[in-house]
C-alpha cells in the first residue's frame, strides 16, 4: 500500500513538471522516470530513517504521512533529471 | 472477386449463421429441442468449493495427480446424485468443484475433498509411549482394552512434543515426509499445523508472537483418537503417536459396502464390509496370526484373556477409525481373509455409507486443502439472473437509441448487427457450452459497447469520407478500408488483455474472460464483417442517397481546440487528482475485501425482525465475538430484515453451525455464505500483479510493433494514470476491492487503450500529410479529426455500463464502478495525457525541432493549428460539403478506385493546372466532374493521376480524402497573423502574433516545396 501511495505522489508531481521549459534529459519521458524513482527511492530512505528498517509499508504501516514521503524525492528526481538535461544541452553547444 | 458478389456472399453466410444461430438458441418445437444454458452456481444456486492441491508422501503435486484427483472427486459427487457437477483445475495446483444445487456445504467438502488415506497398523508395536519408543506391554500407552478410545490418549501439544522427540526413520512405507507444527509452550497449545513442511507452516500468515515451530520427524505420526458418532460438544480431541510402518493400506481393500453387524453376536450396528485383493489377503492373515499370538503369550494364568487381547488400527486421514482387537483363541492363526473383513466403530448408517463410498472411490492422490467455499442459494442466483438480464437487455436498447439517434440509416445497420450479435453470441454460450456467470454477463453486455465502437469509429469515418467529397458508396467503402486499422489495433489489444485474464484469473473472473474475447471476435464478425457487406449492398439505393440519411449532412460545428496548448491544464487536473488519490491511499488505503484479506461473509434474511445486537449474541455464544454485521437493503430475496455477517474465516462445519443457530433462534431465509481462506486470498493477489504486468508488456510491445516504441511510452504512462485514479477513486469513496474490481482493472487496461489507439491511428496517417508542421499541430489536428468518435466510443460503452451499475446485482456492480471510473479516465487520459506526452517526447526530434524553430521564426510562436481559421483549410474536410448530383458520373464508381475534390484539388494545383486560391478566401472549388469522369465515360485513376503528377505508384492509391493539402511555405504565406489560432503561451500573445518573420512570396518554390513534401 505504501508503494502505490509513493507511486501516485510521483506521478502526481511529475503532471506539474509540464510548467517547466522541456530541458529534462530524455523529455518528458526522464521526468516521469526521475519522479518516479525519486519518490521510491527517497520515501524508502525515509521509512528506513523513521522506522529502522529498509521495507515497504505494508497495509496498515501506511499512513497519511507515509504518502509524503514520496514528495521531496519526486521534486528531486525531476530536479536531477532537468539539472542532467541542462549539463548536456550544454555540452552539445 | 466483385465488391458486389463479396457482399452477397457475406450476407449469405451471415444469414445462414443467424438461422443456425437461432435454431440453437430457439429451436423448432417439436423438431429441433433448443439447447439449454449451463447456468453457474452464482445464477443458479449451490456450492463451490475450492481446493489446493498438496504433496503427500506417496505423490507430487502433477497434472497427472490432479487429473486422478478429479476422476475421483468426480465419482465421489456421482455417488452423491448431484446433477450436472463441474469439477475442473484451476492453475497449477488447484481444483474447483461446482455442485448446484447442493445446499449443504460441510457434506460437500467432506465427501468431495476428503482424501480418505486408509492405512492399517498393528496397535500395541507402534503405539508410541513416554520414552519416545513403542511400549508395547503399557496399558497406559495403549489403552489396553480401551485401545485408541480418548481416555488414555494425550492433548495434542503433548503428542506433538513427543513425536518431535522421536528419530528420523525413513521407511519405504512411511506416509509421511515429516509434520510441521507451531506450538506454544506457554499455553500448551498448539497454535499452527499440521504441515506437510516449515514454509508452509508460515505461508499463510505470519506465526503468531511466542510460538515455536516443532517438527514431527518423517516415521511418526500424530492421529486422533476414535470420536463416537456424535461426539459431545466442548470436549477437547485427544490423540496418539504412532510409529508410521502401516502394514496394509486402503489399495490393499475391495468391495467396500455398508452394512450391519448382523452376524452371531452382532450388535446390529452400522459397520463397513469389504474383500482383500490377494497381496492384501496373505498380509492381513500373517498380520493378525502375528497379533493373536502375541496375545496369547502375554496371557498369565488367571487372567481374563481379554484383558491382553492385541489389536489392529484401522487409521483414515490420521484418524482412528476403529481398533479391533483379535480374539487368539478363535483365531491362533490369525483371521482368514478369503471372506473379507469388516470395520465397525460407532457408526451411523450415514457415516458408514460416506466410509464405503469413500473407500469405493479410492484415496485422493495428493493432500486437498479447502481455500474457499461459497453457498449461493437458488432464490439468490434467479435473482441475480434476472438483474443481470435486465441490465443487458437495457444496455442493448439505449446503445440502440443512441446508435439510431447519431447515425440514422448506418445506425440501423448497426442495431441490426447488434442483434445479430446477440443471437449469435447466446448461440456460442450455449454451443460450447460456456457456464454462464454473473461476471460473464458482465462480459457480454461490455462487449455490446466493444460492437457498438467498431461501428462508431467506422461510421465516423464514413461521414468524414462523405463530407470529404466522396460519394456515399465511395465513403463507405473507404470508411471501411481506413477505419479498420484501428479497429483491429484496438480489439487486438482486448483480446490480448482477455487471454491474459483467462489464463491468470480465478474461476469466476474466468467467465468475464472468456465472454469479452468471444464477444470481441464476434463483434469484429457482425459489426465489421456484415455491417459492411449490408452498407455495401445498399450504398446505391434511395435509403441512403442523401448524406443526412448516414449522418453526414453539413458540420455545424467543427472541434477547433487547442489542445496541446491546454495540455499543461489537463495535466495540473489530472495530478491534482492523483494528488488527493494518493492521500487518501495513505490516509484511509483501500477496502480490500474477503477475496484479499481472507474471511466469510455470510447473507441471510431472517423471518422476523432482528437487531444487530441480537444476531451479534447469538454468534458470541458461539465464539465468534469480532463479526461485522450490516444490515442489506433493497434485495428482494433476502426480505426486509436481511443481514451480511462478516467473520474470518470459517471452515464449513462452522458455517453450518453458524447457520443452524440463526435458522433455530430467528429463521433464516435464502442463507449464502462465501469463505476465502488465506491462501485463495494470496493467490488472487499474486495473480492480479502478474496479469497486470503482463497485460502492461503485451500492451506496449503490440502497440511498439504496430506504431513505434515512442508511442508505447505514452501509452503505458496514460494506463498508469488510469489505475492509479481508479484506484484513488475507489479509496477516497471507501468502496470495496474484490477480484471483480481486479478483472475489471485489467479490462480497463484494454479498453482504454481503444481511444487512445484511435488518436494514435490518426496522428501516425497525418503525419507525412504534414510534412512541415510541428507535431503539436499534427496532434491538435489529429485530435480535432477523431474527437467526436473518441467521445462517442466512450459514451456508448458507458451506457451498458451504467445500465449494470443501474440494475446489476452487488456483483454485477462491483464490476460497473471499476468499469465506470476507468473508461471515463482512459477517454480522458487518451486525449489529454498520452497525446501530449507523446507531442512533447516527439517534438524533441531533430526533424519536428527545425519545424518548430522555423514555424517560430515565422509566426513568433507555434500555430495550434497548420491552417487558417474560419476559412477552409485545404487539409480538412470542405466547409460545405455539397451533395453529389445523382448520375453524374457516366461510369459507376468503383469502390477505392476514385479520388476525392480534394484529392483531385491537389493535384491540379500540384500539376500547376490552376492557380490555387488563398486558403482563408474558400471558394467553391470547380465541379471535379470533368476530372472523374473521362469523357468515354471512365473515371481517372488515382495511379493516372498519380502519373501525372510524378507521383511513385501506390502513392496516390494511399491519398486521404482529407488532409491532402500539406502545408508548405506556400501555404504559410496565404495565412496572416490575425487568423492563426496560436497557443495560449505565457510571452505570446496578439503582438507576438503581429510580428511574423520573414514571408516568403509565394512562387514556384512553394509549389515544389509542395510537391517535394508530398514526395516524402
Amino acid at each position: 500500500m505504501g508503494l502505490l501511495a509513493w507511486v501516485m505522489m510521483g506521478l502526481a508531481i511529475w503532471h506539474f513538471a509540464i510548467f517547466l521549459p522541456d530541458r529534462f534529459w530524455g523529455g518528458i519521458v526522464g521526468a516521469f522516470l526521475g519522479a518516479l524513482l525519486g519518490a521510491i527511492v527517497i520515501a524508502l530512505i525515509i521509512n528506513l530513517a523513521r522506522t529502522g528498517a529498509l521495507r515497504i509499508p505494508g497495509r496498515h504501516a501506511t499512513e497519511l504521512v507515509t504518502a509524503l514521503y514520496a514528495v521531496p524525492g519526486a521534486l528531486l528526481g525531476i530536479a536531477a533529471v532537468y539539472l542532467e538535461g541542462v549539463r548536456r544541452e550544454r555540452l552539445a553547444g | 472477386m466483385s465488391d458486389r458478389r463479396r457482399n452477397v456472399y457475406v450476407l449469405t453466410a451471415v444469414g445462414l449463421l443467424l438461422l443456425a444461430a437461432l435454431l440453437v438458441v430457439v429451436g423448432i418445437p417439436g423438431v429441433v429441442k433448443a439447447r439449454k444454458t449451463k447456468l453457474g452456481l452464482d445464477l443458479q444456486g449451490g456450492v463451490e468449493l475450492v481446493y489446493q492441491a498438496k504433496p503427500t508422501k506417496q505423490s507430487q503435486v502433477t497434472a497427472d495427480a490432479l487429473n486422478r484427483a478429479i476422476d475421483i472427486m468426480q465419482s465421489r459427487v456421482n455417488q452423491l446424485g448431484v446433477a450436472e457437477p463441474d469439477i475442473s483445475r484451476l492453475g497449477a495446483n488447484q481444483i474447483v468443484v461446482d455442485l448446484p444445487a447442493v445446499k449443504n456445504a460441510q457434506r460437500a467438502a467432506q465427501e468431495v475433498g476428503q482424501v480418505a488415506q486408509l492405512f492399517f497398523y498393528d496397535w500395541e508395536t507402534n503405539v508410541i509411549g513416554p520414552g519416545a519408543k513403542p511400549a508395547p506391554g503399557d496399558q497406559a500407552v495403549t489403552g489396553g482394552p480401551a485401545a485408541g478410545e480418548p481416555a488414555t490418549g494425550l492433548s495434542l501439544y503433548d503428542a506433538v512434543i513427543l513425536g518431535s522427540k522421536r528419530p528420523p526413520i525413513n521407511r519405504p512405507n512411511d506416509t509421511t515426509n515429516g509434520t510441521w507444527y507451531l506450538v506454544n509452550d506457554k499455553t500448551h497449545s498448539v497454535v499452527g499445523g499440521p504441515e506437510d513442511s516449515r514454509a508452509n507452516l508460515s505461508a499463510e500468515r505470519a506465526p503468531p508472537p511466542g510460538s515455536r515451530v516443532v517438527e514431527v520427524p518423517p516415521g511418526t505420526i500424530i492421529v486422533q483418537a476414535q470420536t463416537s458418532a456424535t461426539p459431545p460438544r466442548g470436549v477437547p480431541l485427544r490423540y496418539y503417536v504412532l510409529n508410521d510402518n502401516p502394514v496394509l493400506k486402503g489399495t490393499d481393500i475391495k468391495n467396500p459396502q455398508q452394512s450391519f453387524d448382523n452376524g452371531a453376536g452382532g450388535t446390529g450396528q452400522p459397520i463397513v464390509t469389504f474383500d482383500f485383493s490377494s497381496h492384501g489377503k496373505s498380509v492381513f492373515q500373517n498380520v493378525t496370526r502375528q497379533i493373536a499370538q502375541r496375545g496369547q503369550a502375554l496371557q498369565l494364568p488367571g487372567t481374563q484373556p481379554s484383558q491382553v487381547f492385541q489389536h489392529f488400527a484401522i487409521v483414515l486421514d490420521n484418524k482412528l477409525i476403529s481398533v479391533p482387537y483379535i480374539d487368539f483363541r478363535a483365531n491362533p492363526d490369525g483371521i482368514d481373509a478369503a471372506n473379507g473383513s469388516q470395520i465397525q466403530g460407532g457408526f451411523t448408517i450415514d457415516s458408514a455409507q460416506r466410509l464405503a463410498d469413500l473407500l469405493k472411490s479410492g484415496a485422493l492422490p495428493i493432500k486437498l486443502a479447502l481455500i474457499s467455499q461459497s453457498q449461493v442459494s437458488a432464490t439468490l442466483g434467479k435473482q441475480a439472473l434476472n438483474q443481470g438480464l435486465i441490465a443487458g437487455l437495457v444496455g442493448l436498447a439505449v446503445v440502440a437509441l443512441f446508435l439510431l439517434t447519431f447515425y440514422r440509416v448506418l445506425g440501423l445497420i448497426a442495431v441490426g448487427a447488434l442483434l445479430i450479435y446477440a443471437i449469435y453470441f447466446f448461440a456460442v454460450i450455449k454451443v460450447i457450452p460456456i457456464v454462464l456467470t454473473l461476471p460473464g454477463i458482465a462480459g457480454l453486455i461490455l462487449t455490446i459497447g466493444v460492437a457498438a465502437d467498431a461501428n462508431i469509429v467506422i461510421f465516423e469515418r464514413v461521414k468524414e469520407e462523405i463530407r470529404g467529397g466522396r460519394s456515399i458508396a465511395a465513403g463507405i467503402a473507404a470508411g471501411y478500408k481506413r477505419g479498420l486499422a484501428a479497429i483491429i489495433d484496438a480489439n487486438a489489444v482486448t483480446l490480448m488483455v482477455a487471454f491474459i485474464l483467462f489464463v491468470l484469473a480465478t474461476a469466476g473472473v474466468k467467465g468475464f474472460a472468456l465472454t469479452l474475447g468471444i464477444g470481441v471476435l464476434l463483434s469484429f464478425l457482425t459489426a465489421v464483417a456484415a455491417t459492411q457487406a449490408a452498407l455495401g449492398s445498399m450504398s446505391r439505393s434511395r435509403a441512403i442517397s442523401n448524406p443526412s440519411a448516414v449522418g453526414a449532412g453539413p458540420q455545424h460545428r467543427r472541434w477547433r481546440y487547442d489542445f496541446m496548448g491546454a495540455s499543461r491544464w489537463f495535466f495540473s487536473l489530472s495530478g491534482t487528482i492523483l494528488l488527493i488519490g494518493s492521500l487518501a491511499i495513505g490516509g484511509k488505503g483501500l477496502n480490500l475485501g474477503i477475496d484479499f484479506e481472507s474471511g466469510t461473509r455470510i447473507q441471510t434474511g431472517f423471518a422476523h425482525a432482528v437487531s444487530e445486537n441480537q444476531i451479534r449474541n447469538v454468534l458470541k455464544a458461539d465464539g465468534y465475538s469480532g463479526a461485522l454485521i450490516q444490515r442489506v437493503s433493497g434485495n428482494n430475496a433476502l426480505g426486509p430484515n436481511a443481514f451480511q455477517i462478516s467473520t474470518k474465516t470459517l471452515q464449513p462445519a462452522r458455517v453450518a453451525t453458524v447457520k443452524n443457530q440463526l435458522d433455530q433462534r430467528f429463521g433464516t431465509r435464502n442463507f449464502s455464505s462465501e469463505s476465502i481462506g488465506p491462501t485463495f486470498g494470496t493467490t488472487i493477489a499474486k495473480s492480479a500483479v502478474i496479469a497486470i504486468i503482463a497485460s502492461l508488456l503485451v500492451i506496449s510491445l503490440y502497440i511498439a510493433l504496430r506504431f513505434e516504441w515512442k508511442y508505447a511510452v505514452p501509452v503505458l504512462i496514460a494506463l498508469m494514470h488510469d489505475l492509479l485514479i481508479t484506484a484513488g477513486v475507489y479509496s477516497l469513496t471507501g468502496r470495496e476491492v474484490s477480484r471483480y474490481t481486479v478483472a475489471a482493472l485489467l479490462t480497463i487496461l484494454g479498453y482504454s487503450l481503444y481511444d487512445t489507439i484511435i488518436v494514435f491511428d490518426r496522428v501516425r496517417e497525418n503525419v507525412p500529410r504534414m510534412p512541415r508542421a510541428a507535431f503539436s499541430q499534427i496532434v491538435n489536428r489529429s485530435m480535432s479529426e477523431v474527437l467526436t468518435r473518441s467521445l462517442a466510443t466512450s459514451f456508448c460503452t458507458l451506457l451498458p455500463v451504467l445500465s449494470l451499475l443501474l440494475f446489476g446485482g452487488q456483483t454485477l456492480k462491483d464490476f460497473a464502478f471499476a468499469l465506470l471510473v476507468g473508461v471515463a479516465s482512459g477517454a480522458y487520459s487518451s486525449i489529454f495525457i498520452a497525446s501530449p506526452v507523446l507531442t512533447h517526447w516527439k517534438e524533441r526530434e531533430p526533424v519536428y525541432r527545425a519545424r518548430r524553430i522555423r514555424l517560430e521564426r515565422e509566426f513568433g510562436a507555434v500555430p495550434a493549428y497548420a491552417t487558417p481559421v474560419g476559412g477552409a483549410p485545404a487539409d480538412v474536410a470542405p466547409p460545405e460539403p455539397r451533395r453529389r448530383r445523382r448520375g453524374a458520373l457516366t461510369a459507376p464508381e468503383e469502390a477505392g478506385e476514385q479520388i476525392s475534390r480534394e484529392e483531385f484539388d491537389e493535384l491540379v494545383r500540384d500539376l500547376d493546372i490552376d492557380e490555387p486560391k488563398p486558403a482563408q478566401e474558400p471558394k467553391p472549388a470547380r465541379e471535379p466532374k470533368p476530372a472523374r469522369a473521362r469523357p468515354d465515360g471512365t473515371g481517372i485513376s488515382p495511379a493516372e493521376v498519380a502519373k501525372a503528377a510524378g507521383l511513385g505508384d501506390g502513392q496516390a492509391e494511399d491519398s486521404p480524402a482529407e488532409d491532402a493539402a500539406p502545408e508548405g511555405p506556400g501555404r504559410t504565406e496565404d495565412l496572416r497573423p490575425e487568423d492563426v489560432v496560436m497557443p495560449k503561451r505565457a510571452g505570446v500573445d496578439g503582438a507576438g502574433l503581429g510580428r511574423p518573420k520573414s514571408p516568403k512570396p509565394r512562387g514556384g518554390s512553394a509549389g515544389k516545396g509542395r510537391r517535394h513534401g508530398r514526395r516524402r
